[in-house]
């Protein structure tokens, strides 16, 4: 009897022992930077002893893993950090947090990528990343580090001009990219008149660039995704980080408020050029400055459960004398709560708030006029991210946005006819996105994303029809309008046809239901944010690419060739002449048509040693079409430049010296000049025949950075960096003007202003 | 506005330069240029015809000669204008009356262009406001510099245009002035008249003429403003002003009713 039970127990441990061997277990955890406690976005985990199977971390450095019963080596990676291995015995679902310390700790910089060869075996296709660290040393206008402007060197993303933060991706307009901070939408990602971002540096973790075929929880813009991640702050210990530069200064604070459970971030950054206008005589009553602050915190309420909070706040003001003032910003917010619901089922709820808005003041004296316009969102998301089994993983979700547009206003001091009416609207998403890996060579990323917007009652919405005015819908609060639905289907495969190369396919279709107006050839503060109406439909696009990515050299060198084809539908422009502020109806001014872009970008970068850089080259076009502009044919846009060539290399010289420099050159913006001209009332006028029909100058570029890297001395840090732009002083057209020789009256002259000449730039940064 | 920015760009920057260039601009088929003027005065009315010239020639417009223009109303009441010098046709009775519909009709060499415009019913200005202007160019005092305002009460229907045309001590400013009532229907006027080339000083004699136009005849006049873009950060893309002359014609036709006043500033 007794035998017979230790025979039946036996037999019971090993039944079960085999059953185990089937059994499959997850294995979960974080990815934190050692020192900081920062969640490193992007990290990957590989299983040695299974080639192949690995995955990424998420945007909050959290993963899963679903294996077989067994014992396996997990090999942790993360670019700049060094490398760990941890050995499991997988036979429960296992909680594993994982440390990586930063190469900078061990002095001779191991930079090892990401999955190095990630670029080739992932799926998604048209990612650009940005390596933080590489951004500080990149040389730039005035010699403050921006994201936006390191950006623009990548292929197939344009600057939107001399010292421009703004871009244009894959021949999409400004208004076309999606940008977020912390999840939340930035309308308006300039200060200054573009010259720097809103982004401070010091508070960003991670910058990821999709230029279209974004996966299926992106949506709303048609051109890209810029998805920027603040850092979190660091748990362990206090450290302030600041710079000093010629026209700006940066300070962030962060620490612990609970070691290890919370933390807080605080950044501040403000110009002081108006600081040096005082001190002239000519410009004293002039003013022109912006600030802006970044904070966060975040709490662990416990293991599995993590709250955040963060946020954005910057102003621009710009004024001349007492009579004229200007200002415009941005506020976001975001409250996170992450959840880890079981080991393969992550959540994360946010509630997020945007806002934009720009105030213009005249008043002269006797009489006054404002006008101002507003974009404010109210955002709900929930994702959940499902991770079970190594090859499949999924993201589901559902997004709420309501928005409150009210329209620009030309008001006096003494009111004005046309009221100014907030319109409100809900746009609404429901999403599922799967990664499947089908075998060692097929990787397949598919979604589809179901996008409604709703008009809201509160205000009367004219219909035209032949540029008149044929009906009108009178909404009143609380009434439902028109709903316009989309399906965005999104599809990327990649097939691996060597270790170091793959193919890429992909195809997605994008929609976007906020549109901006803006008149002027460059973007400007007081172009105006507008949904859509009865007569403004959602824009689509639809893009195809195809791609090859290749690694040299055992992934020291990257390589890759997209091209990509776009077509897209109810583009929307102002009519020649439109009265832009004071009109009742904006939408009386508008006119609609489509657009195609298409292009080859190839890219090569060496990623590591001493040398590292990259070479980026863009042949591209990109056209319109507008019923009453140019005879209602295709032209070129202004975005439209053929040849794009960027080359940025750094060099570490010696252990306190590096160096870098870029070389940039672009054919001209399409524009249009004038092809004769005339007289009225004693003024000469210009005749025009075809929009765009001619190009401004090519322009290049090249800028050098030297930084010296001081010696440590206890936790004190710092850095000189040294720059010059434009350092062969190369006189690039900014505007190019026709007017009347002021030497000779009967000729007329074209006139070419150039904004920058040579500009040097120095800046102290500092650690401790 | 976009002005100001670019004002505003170029002395934060300093370091901006200018020079002249040479661009190879395309040439064109001259096109035809009318710019026919009306109004309720008594007097000789007159309409001009030339043609455009390529960017790099001289700025001499050759005349259109011989065509045929006569100037009808609504009444009925018609009359054929002679060509006084080359390009220039002149009216001989014509008398324009507020509330009328005037067309004008031109054919040159048996191509027809038309051009319709409605004479407004006067708005008198009532006077001429001098106030100090805050609006000073970098470096300028305070107090050296006067605005003017004209007063008038704009009536209550929708869609008044004027005109402005200023004269500072004999001399014709040439910027095209137009304002409308979107912003202030039915009110006293409150805006001054900004000019970019026109500087008031104590004891200038300025006149205003201000004259009620057409819509569409405004509509060219802010276009034509609007269109003065030249290249990125320097305005709206340039196009040809939105014309009221039909049959493929640059220029306009305006019909109008007008008043002056003069004023010494002080």
């Amino acid at each position: 009897m007794f035998k017979k039970i230790i025979l039946g127990l036996l037999l019971w441990v090993s039944m079960t022992h085999l059953m185990a061997q089937n059994t499959k277990f997850t294995i979960s955890g974080t990815i934190r930077d050692a020192k900081t406690g920062e969640e490193l976005i992007g990290a990957s985990v590989v299983v040695q002893e299974l080639a192949g199977i690995g995955i990424t971390c998420n945007e909050y450095g959290f993963y899963s893993l679903t294996l077989k019963s067994g014992s396996y080596t997990l090999k942790t990676s993360f670019i700049g950090y060094e490398p760990i291995t941890n050995k499991v015995v997988l036979d429960k679902d296992l909680k594993l947090d994982i440390n990586l310390s930063n190469g900078a700790e061990l002095k001779e910089v191991i930079v090892s990528a990401k999955k190095q060869d990630e670029n080739v075996t992932k799926a998604q296709m048209g990612v650009e990343k940005l390596d933080i660290t590489e951004i500080s040393k990149i040389p730039v206008l005035f010699g403050e580090k921006d994201v936006l402007k390191t950006l623009q060197l990548l292929p197939g993303v344009k600057s939107a001009g001399e010292g421009n933060s703004g871009f244009y991706v894959r021949g999409g307009s400004a208004d076309q990219n999606l940008i977020l901070l912390d999840e939340a939408p930035v309308y308006n990602a300039s200060h200054l008149l573009g010259f720097f971002s809103t982004f401070n540096s010091d508070a960003i973790k991670d910058v990821t660039l999709i230029k279209g075929n974004s996966p299926a929880q992106y949506g709303g813009r048609l051109s890209s995704v810029l998805d920027v991640k603040m850092n979190e702050g660091n748990d362990k210990n206090y450290q302030v980080k600041g710079g000093i530069g010629l026209i700006s200064s940066r300070v962030s604070v962060e620490g612990p408020i609970q070691k290890e459970k919370s933390s807080f971030l605080i950044t501040g950054r403000r110009t002081y050029a108006d600081v040096f206008l005082k001190l002239s005589d000519q410009f004293k009553d002039n003013s022109l400055y912006f600030y802006d602050f970044n904070a966060k915190a975040n709490y662990r309420i416990n293991d599995k459960n993590r709250i955040f909070a963060s946020g954005y706040f910057g102003r621009d003001k710009l004024g001349f004398g007492s009579a004229f003032g200007i200002d415009w910003g941005n506020i976001t917010g975001t409250l996170r709560w992450n959840s880890i619901l079981n080991p393969k089922l992550f959540s994360n709820t946010s509630v997020i708030y945007s806002d934009y808005n720009y105030n213009i003041k005249v008043s002269a004296t006797g009489t006054g006029f404002k006008i101002n316009s507003q974009i404010q969102d109210w955002n709900l998301k929930q994702e959940f991210q499902y991770f079970p089994n190594t090859e499949n993983s999924w993201r589901f979700g559902f997004n709420s946005i309501y928005h409150t547009l009210t329209p620009s206003r030309f008001q006096t001091d003494s009111g004005s006819r046309n009221p100014q009416i907030s319109r409100f609207a809900l746009e609404n998403a429901v999403y599922a996105n799967n990664t499947y890996t089908f075998n060692a060579k097929l990787n397949i990323d598919y979604g589809l994303r179901l996008s409604s917007y709703s008009i809201l009652g509160g205000d009367t919405y004219n219909i035209y029809q032949n540029n008149r005015k044929s009906d009108s819908v009178v909404l009143a609060k609380g009434n439902w309008g028109k709903t316009y639905f989309n399906f965005e289907p999104r599809v990327s495969v990649s097939y691996k046809l060597t270790d170091y190369s793959s193919i890429k396919l992909a195809y997605s279709r994008n929609t976007q239901n906020l549109h901006l107006l803006s008149n002027s050839t460059s973007t400007s503060p007081t172009d105006q944010w507008i949904g859509n109406s009865y007569n403004i439909k959602p824009e689509i696009s639809d893009q195809v690419g195809l791609g090859y990515f290749r690694n040299f050299a055992n992934n020291a060198f990257e390589f890759s060739a997209e091209t990509y084809y776009k077509n897209m539908q109810n583009q929307v422009d102002y009519k020649n002449g439109a009265d832009i502020n004071s009109a009742p109806d904006v939408e009386s001014e508008l006119l609609f048509g489509k657009g195609r872009a298409y292009g080859l970008e190839l890219y090569l970068k060496k990623k590591t040693g001493k040398f590292t850089g990259w070479l980026s080259y863009t042949l591209s076009r990109t056209e319109r079409q507008m019923d009453g502009i140019s005879n209602n044919n295709w032209y070129a846009a202004k975005q439209d430049r053929t040849h794009d060539i960027s080359i940025v290399g750094m060099y570490q010289l010696t252990t306190n010296w590096s160096l870098a420099a870029n070389w940039v050159y672009y054919t001209g913006n399409a524009v249009t000049f004038p092809s004769g001209k005339y007289n009225i009332s004693g003024k000469t006028i210009y005749y025009y025949t075809e929009r765009n029909g001619y190009r401004m100058p090519a322009y290049h570029r090249m800028d050098l950075s030297a930084t010296y890297e001081q010696k440590r001395t206890g936790r004190y840090q710092s850095s000189w960096n040294f720059g010059v732009y434009n350092a062969y002083a190369r006189e690039n057209a900014y505007t190019i003007t026709f007017k009347d020789n002021p030497d000779d009256p009967t000729r007329t002259q074209a006139v070419q202003t150039a904004l920058f000449k040579t500009i040097p730039s120095i800046t102290y940064n500092f650690k401790f | 506005m976009k002005n100001i920015f670019f004002i505003i760009i170029a002395i934060v920057l300093f370091s901006s330069c200018e020079k002249v260039i040479e661009i190879d601009l395309n040439s064109t088929a001259p096109q035809i240029v009318i710019e026919g003027e009306m109004s309720d005065q008594v007097g000789i009315y007159t309409v001009k015809m030339s043609k455009t010239v390529n960017f790099s020639d001289a700025n001499n417009y050759p005349p259109v000669q011989g065509a045929t223009v006569t100037i009808s109303d609504n009444t009925g009441l018609s009359e054929t204008l002679t060509e006084s010098a080359a390009g220039i046709y002149k009216t001989h009775n014509l008398l324009g009356v507020g509330g009328r519909t005037y067309t004008l009709n031109v054919n040159i060499a048996g191509k027809i262009y038309t051009a319709v415009s409605v004479l407004p019913t006067l708005v008198p200005l009532q006077a001429i406001r001098i106030i100090p202007s805050n609006l000073l160019r970098p470096g300028q005092d305070t107090g050296a510099r006067f605005i003017a305002i004209p007063n008038y009460i704009d009536p209550f229907s929708i869609g008044n245009c004027y005109q402005f045309i200023q004269t500072l001590n004999g001399k014709k400013d040439n910027a095209f002035i137009v304002f409308n009532d979107n912003v202030n229907n039915g009110m006293p006027n409150q805006r001054p008249i900004f000019s970019r080339d026109l500087e008031l000083k104590k004891g200038d004699t300025l006149t205003v003429e201000m004259r009620n136009i057409d819509k569409t005849v405004y509509d060219y006049f802010y276009s034509l403003n609007q269109s003065s873009g030249n290249g990125p950060g320097g305005g709206s893309t340039p196009a040809n002003p939105v014309s009221n002359i039909v049959g493929g014609a640059l220029g306009y036709f305006s019909a109008y009713s007008t008043s002056k006043k003069t004023v010494i500033v002080q």
